[in-house]
């Protein structure tokens, strides 16, 4: 598979987003608990952004506000969007997990809801994405054609 | 406790068990991939294990490499070359290994290796072949 142009900007945004709205469900639900539904929210944001890249809501914020009023720098890099995608869908199936774990174990779906948030994070912050080291360990097994 | 708190203290033992986890397989990989052979060269060099679907290896990886002066840096891409990859046990990408003059794994870096650090063994392996080259003159 070729390689393309991906702005690395729309994914630290996209990350940045799933860290201050999980942080914003996590706090927030200690006052007033009817703000856990972000996290079910989020697990749809991320799952339809993984099939739909049109409706990826934090990647639109940034291509149709924050691009083109200068405020985020773009950043293209030589890369495969697929692994990010993968790790976006990961992402977004662990919050749907998490959502469904809220109401009966909500200790469990919050932490479930952490996790994620800590790896979009690291991601963030250090560049490790360990979806994209999943996507690389399923091409190994030849499970996809990484 | 609360619920966030015990949440918390959820998340945090996961994330402290895998970092474990992530250390153990580590060392076990180095270990098993310490004395692997490659080809031999003039000089010690380095195999860098990529692949397309890695992102940190041309971001973070392949700068590093570029301020190496005057190094060899055999490119391998993991997927395609499947045999060498578990010669020297590659679970993750980018894979750095520090290979010997006369073609033996030395260091193997899972992850990402800074150029300071890669120099440091490129250091190391050249002044153990001074060592060896004395020895036997």
């Amino acid at each position: 598979m070729a390689l393309t142009t991906v702005d690395h900007s729309a994914l630290k945004v996209n990350q940045t987003g799933i860290v201050a709205t999980v942080l914003v469900a996590f706090i927030g639900s200690y006052f007033y608990r009817p703000l856990l539904v972000l996290i079910p929210l989020l697990a749809i944001v991320l799952l339809l952004g993984t099939f739909a890249p049109r409706l990826a809501l934090f990647k639109q914020l940034y291509f149709q506000v924050l691009k083109p009023r200068g405020i985020v720098k773009p950043r293209p890099v030589q890369d495969r969007p697929e692994p990010h995608n993968f790790a976006q869908g990961l992402g977004g199936v662990f919050l749907a997990i998490s959502s469904v774990l809220l109401l009966p174990v909500p200790v469990l779906g919050l932490a479930l809801a952490l996790l994620v948030a800590v790896l979009a994070f690291v991601n963030l912050a250090f560049g490790y994405c360990l979806g994209c080291q999943i996507y690389y360990q399923l091409g190994k097994a030849r499970v996809i054609r990484a | 406790m609360t619920t966030q708190l015990w949440a918390l203290a959820v998340a945090g033992t996961v994330v402290l068990a895998a970092a474990g986890l992530e250390a153990f397989r580590s060392a076990r990989a180095r270990r098993l991939a310490a004395g692997a052979t490659g080809a031999p060269a003039a000089e010690p060099y380095i195999l860098y294990f990529t692949g397309e679907s890695c992102t940190v290896c041309r971001t973070h990886q392949e700068p590093a490499l570029a301020k190496l002066e005057g190094v060899r840096v055999e490119k391998v891409d993991a997927l395609a070359e499947r045999e060498l990859a578990e010669r020297f046990h590659v679970y993750t990408l980018p894979t750095t290994v520090v290979m010997s003059a006369d073609g033996r794994a030395l260091q193997v870096n899972y992850g990402y290796a800074p150029a300071t650090k890669l120099d440091r063994q490129l250091a190391a392996a050249r002044s153990s072949l001074t060592l060896e080259q004395t020895a036997t003159a």
